[in-house]
């Protein structure tokens, strides 16, 4: 393990080694080690293959921004290795390569590829014949990819935790502007969370020279409270969102006042094979030597275009690298850093630029150049550190409503307009120097706490200082690309090259947006931190239009990748459980969705239920129809405005059976209305439709103005439909209450204690047979139900579900809404014209579209029918016209035991909704032939029901 | 006829908590009022300890809840967001016309009540990590600047529409729909054990839910 002396900077523990494996063999590092610092002490300078070339590719950034160190952590792909700490224990294997990353076979596409991997192959080629795709897919999906996901996963890997967090200011970005910016805020009063992508505060500072700063900095913003959030990135800007991804923690950041300092990323050089492991970008080298005391190379050459290259170039030869020569676009390089590396015996070259890089599996050498030719030079070195400028990383910025344009002189995109409650400081506000960064970050600070009431005393003495210290940098504009010869990449994620752009701007898509999509350019992991500068200037150099004009691609999240698993939090569903639930799962129930609930479909044997309710008696949980409260002096009056029939002439203790109605007559919804007294009424729906149906009420209430009261109390009531032919048996052995056919007739409603347990009964029957539905509080339905059971065991009672349910309401017709009538079923579709009481006096909702009806044979009708042969038609099945085309549709269909057929209903045209018509269904291509009966197939007089 | 089927009526078989699935498991439970409420979960002494260290939280889906509808001086002001204490409990605006009353508030002297004591399951969070957990599934903004003691919010509670009560400094009050109980105190316990919590039982969560009467100051 080769490391430097150690430095006060340095992240790494040396007395703390730590042992992993990467590819099977065994690498030592230190506490504090990323996993590239590890493998570079360990001598090795390749960690992946390249997207699409297979090309070995090196370190680029050294901070885990970049895709080109893409690694599978134990079972984990797409880590980047090198902003992945470095763990005990942990299996590291790189990625796109087979079969080794020394020899991969697939690189061959980068020897011999050709023509077959220039931009839009695949579009072109893959669309015919249309019939082979499920093959070419098949290929590409194996070809294609970054790792792969574990095919089985026992176990959610992602112990996700959301975390909601309110503040007053968030400042994304912890270098120095971010952390001044916070230590201000909070010290003004405000509720201030930092957040910063690396494990510690201090951006820049830690690895130039400045850690003592940003340690003083970030421990005074700790004191004046600041939250502050490492290893955290913000991933986007949604209108008051932030998320901010922590591990597998998901902060949802929503604060009043945004603070933007997440200062500016590094650029890399365009030219030929500048991919070539031994190139990475300076500031990278930088931190590979001050944080973690590795030497990014032997003998380098430094490529620049500003001074922050002179800076690096100084400090690499602080550590001890051999710089051979900096090479510097700018024919006049400033005196400064430029002296001091010739003091140095650097050698300063001013005008030139890298234009080739050489060697096959790793740097050699560099041809440096004029841009425009002449000046060659090639220079031997195995580390080539570039700085082609900064760009400010606006993304976030942009997300969230900001605007940006080129600034030329800074040869980067600069923020112009920021949304109301958005601050901007260090780069990204146009700061770049460390002094200026930081009281860039005051200001800021102090201007987001002002705008929240917290005025600091000195702000405009402050607007005024720092307006007037912008200093202009000195930066020459890169090259679009430089040189002849090798593959010349602008986007080292997807592999896109100059060639491959430029044959996209030939083809037409002349627009960043276009060609983004063309070629892919800026779409990989690191989401055109190192492409959206050099690919815009390659179409601007192409099209002869200017930066300003060619811009920006839309900024979108994630602005750093982030696994599924962080956003899919944790893994509870929002089920609405009755509250006798716990008793079905004890009694065996299939459990399943009905939905928003969870309910018992049956308890084993359907049949046997539905059985059991015509032979002895059934109890089902209705606990999930909805039921209101309607209450006032005007509830009946509210009632009668919503409902076609009359509600408000109800006698206390009576029910009766009601549809709501759009204004367009269709049905929305049906149940039943029981008047408990003069000025209440217990109203049910659907289960599905509860909600709805209360708003609907809630809404009109609101706009009739009446004085009445809706309340939901569907949670709140346990209900069981007791049904069967001696359920008068069942519950004279838990109630007083005379339920017999004269003292509790058909739709009436009586109170009374079963079981012990005050209920309100409702003399109802959905499925057909005499039936009590019983009410009460929900605390006390798991003991009605027993007290039930318990009296029902001797008789034969048994517990039903949703399944034999279906089969007995069909029995008898009744029908469910949703299920049986559709978005254009009025009541006369439906075959209950007998509900629409036109003479009402009041006007209710849908009587003038039934008005325009009244007298009108419906198109469609909905009818019963028997199936001749045995077969069961799908629900949705076509019934068919004279003419053989769909006329109609099936809505439920069942084997009834009881009526020894296959029984259902269905929407017939209007000719065919007559007693014996035989229609014709087809299913799925088979033909299944019926018989219309409109009267129910149980019960058609309903002396049963009602008996 | 009334709606008096709505009520837990006395002398029937006890009450059963909405939440009961998940919040009996391991329970002592005692009759109270009518229901059946959990005592402790065995270990008086740590669950004191989690709710003053960490975070305790427990059923309370046995204090009364009522809706008041109509005029009156007890409705109070819902865009204060505040509770006002009524009695051994509080009345929550809802809207300029209806509260929530929760907790043995009386008889308010005008309006009509509905019991909704079984429609609304309750859960009650206290210690340090209160606030904490209520963030780990639900957006509402709990700081005490924003929200404080007696500060009460209706809102989307782990993704159910429901409120929430500040009953004191550490003290809170959830309060949702009863068909979510099982599911809501999965949530509540999966948040709060993360941060070092436990289930507790009336017996430790007594000190910490602050009645009404008493003063409470804000850390605003």
């Amino acid at each position: 393990m080769s490391r430097l002396a150690a430095t006060p900077g340095e992240r790494i523990d040396r007395s703390r080694p730590l042992g992993f494996s990467f590819d099977g063999k065994p690498v030592t590092g230190y506490e504090g080690d990323t996993i590239v610092s590890a493998l570079y002490a360990d001598g090795r300078r390749v960690f992946s293959r390249s997207f699409k070339y297979h090309r070995p590719r090196g370190e680029l950034c050294g901070c885990g921004q970049c895709a080109n160190s893409l690694v599978d952590v134990d079972g984990s792909p797409g880590v980047r290795a090198c902003g992945e700490p470095a763990r005990a224990g942990m299996t590291v294997t790189h990625l796109n390569a087979w079969p080794s990353l020394e020899h991969d076979v697939m690189s061959a596409t980068d020897r011999f590829g050709g023509r077959f991997t220039q931009v839009g192959f695949y579009y072109k080629t893959f669309i015919r014949p249309r019939r082979l795709w499920p093959v070419y897919e098949k290929v590409l999906r194996r070809a294609a990819g970054l790792g792969r996901l574990r095919e089985r996963q026992d176990e959610r890997e992602w112990e996700t935790e959301y975390r909601r967090r309110h503040c007053d200011v968030l400042v994304i970005g912890g270098g120095v502007a971010g952390l001044a910016a916070a230590v201000r805020a909070a010290e003004l009063g405000a509720d201030v969370v930092l957040c910063d992508e690396d494990v510690e505060p201090g951006g820049a500072l830690l690895f130039e020279g400045g850690q003592e700063r940003a340690r003083e900095l970030a421990d005074q913003a700790r004191a004046a409270g600041v939250e502050v959030l490492t290893r955290a990135a913000a991933i986007g800007t949604f209108d008051d969102l932030v998320p901010v991804v922590q591990g597998s923690v998901l902060h949802q950041v929503r604060a009043a006042r945004t603070i933007v300092a997440a200062g500016a990323i590094q650029q890399p050089l365009v030219f030929g094979d500048n991919d070539l492991p031994g190139i990475m970008l300076s500031g990278g080298a930088r931190r590979l030597g001050a944080l973690y005391g590795v030497a990014p190379g032997k003998a380098a050459v430094v490529a620049t275009v500003d001074d922050r290259g002179l800076d690096d170039a100084l400090a690499l030869v602080a550590m001890g690298v051999e710089v051979r020569a900096v090479a510097d676009l700018r024919p006049e390089v400033p005196g400064g850093p430029a002296a001091r590396l010739r003091e140095a015996g650097v050698e300063v070259l001013g005008g030139l630029t890298p234009v080739r890089g050489h060697g096959r599996r790793a740097l050699e050498a560099v041809t440096v150049a004029r841009p425009r030719g002449g000046g060659e030079r090639r220079i031997d070195c195995d580390l080539l550190a570039v700085s082609a400028g900064a760009a400010p990383a606006l993304s976030l910025a942009l997300q969230g409503g900001a605007r940006a344009a080129y600034d030329g002189a800074r040869a980067a995109f600069r923020l112009t307009d920021l949304p109301a409650g958005m601050f901007a400081a260090g780069a990204a506000a146009g700061f770049d120097d460390r002094e200026s960064a930081e009281r860039s970050g005051l200001l800021a600070g102090a201007e987001a706490a002002a705008s929240l009431g917290r005025h600091h005393p000195r702000l405009r003495e402050e607007q005024v200082r720092l307006g007037g210290e912008r200093p202009e940098p000195l930066v020459a504009t890169p090259p679009a690309w430089a040189g002849e010869g090798g593959k010349a990449f602008v986007d080292l994620d997807e592999d896109v090259t100059v060639k491959d752009v430029k044959q996209a701007v030939a083809e037409g898509f002349e627009s960043l947006e276009l060609s983004k999509r063309y070629t892919t350019v800026t779409m990989g992991p690191s989401q055109g931190r190192f492409s959206q500068l050099p690919s815009a200037r390659l179409i601007a150099a192409e099209t002869g239009l200017d930066l300003e004009t060619v811009g920006l691609t839309t900024a979108r999240p994630p602005w750093t990748s982030v696994p599924l698993g962080v956003l899919a939090g944790r893994p509870f569903e929002a089920a609405k459980r009755s509250p006798v639930h716990a008793r079905h799962r004890e009694l065996g129930a299939s459990v399943r969705w009905a939905g928003d609930w969870m309910r018992a479909y049956d308890y084993g044997d359907a049949e046997a239920e539905t059985r059991a309710v015509h032979e002895a008696a059934g109890i089902i949980d209705v606990s999930t129809l909805g039921k209101l409260i309607v209450r006032g002096p005007e509830a009946g009056e509210l009632l009668d405005r919503l409902y076609p029939n009359r509600i408000s002439n109800l006698a206390p203790g009576r029910i009766r059976y009601g549809v709501l109605l759009t204004d367009a007559a269709r049905i929305t919804d049906d149940g039943t209305i029981c008047r408990l007294d003069e000025e209440t009424f217990y109203v049910t729906t659907t289960s599905s439709g509860a909600g709805a149906v209360e708003q609907w009420f809630t809404w009109w209430l609101a706009d009739w103005g009446l004085d009445a009261t809706v309340t939901d109390v569907t949670q709140g009531l346990a209900a069981i439909n007791v049904a069967g032919p001696r359920v008068r048996e069942v519950l004279a052995r838990v109630t007083d209450l005379d339920v017999g056919k004269e003292a509790f007739p058909y739709l009436d409603a009586k109170q009374a204690k079963v079981g012990g347990v005050e209920c309100l009964l409702l003399r109802i029957g959905f499925v057909g047979e005499l039936g009590y539905e019983i009410h009460c509080a929900g605390a006390h339905g798991q003991a009605l139900w027993d007290a039930l059971a318990d009296a029902g065991a001797e008789l034969g009672v048994r517990p039903f579900g949703l399944e034999p349910q279906r089969v007995l309401r069909l029995e008898k017709q009744h029908i469910i809404v949703g299920q049986d009538t559709d978005s254009e079923s009025t009541p006369y579709v439906a075959a209950m014209p007998w509900i629409v009481k036109l003479d009402k006096e009041q006007e209710f909702i849908g009587r003038w579209a039934l008005e325009q009806r009244r007298g009108e044979a419906p198109p469609l009708e909905l009818v019963g029918f028997r199936c001749a042969d045995g077969k069961v038609p799908a629900e949705g099945s076509v019934v068919l016209g004279d003419d053989g085309t769909p006329a109609g549709e099936v809505t439920s269909a069942r084997f009834s035991a009881k009526v020894d057929a296959v029984i259902g209903m269905a929407r017939v045209p209007n000719e065919l909704a007559a007693d014996g018509a035989r229609i014709s269904i087809s299913d799925g291509g088979q033909r299944i032939e019926a018989v219309v009966t409109k009267e129910p197939f149980f019960d058609p007089e309903g002396e049963v029901l009602r008996g | 006829m009334s709606a008096g089927f709505l009520t837990v009526a006395a002398g029937g078989p006890p009450a059963r908590s909405p939440l009961a699935e998940g919040s009996h498991r391991g329970a002592e439970l005692e009759e109270r009022d009518g229901w059946m409420v959990v005592a402790s979960y065995g270990d008086a002494e740590g669950e004191s300890r989690a709710r003053r260290e960490a975070v305790g939280w427990a059923d309370l889906s046995h204090l009364p809840k009522a809706e008041l509808s109509g005029a009156g001086t007890w409705i109070g002001s819902p865009a204060e967001g505040l509770a006002t204490p009524r009695g051994d409990g509080w009345s929550c605006p809802l809207t300029p016309r209806r509260a929530l009353l929760v907790g043995d508030t009386g008889a308010p002297p005008e309006g009509a009540t509905l019991d909704l004591t079984s429609s609304l399951g309750a859960i009650s969070i206290v210690g340090p990590e209160a606030r904490e957990t209520i963030a780990r599934f639900c957006a509402l903004d709990t700081r005490a600047a924003v929200m404080p003691p007696f500060g009460f919010r209706p809102g989307s509670i782990a993704r159910t529409p429901g409120y929430l009560l500040r009953a004191g400094e550490e003290a809170f009050l959830l309060i949702f729909g009863a068909a979510y109980g099982a599911y809501m105190w999965e949530v509540v316990a999966d948040a709060g054990s993360r941060l070092g919590g436990r289930p507790v039982g009336a017996a430790a969560l007594t000190p910490a839910l602050p009645a009404p009467r008493q003063e409470v100051t804000t850390d605003a």
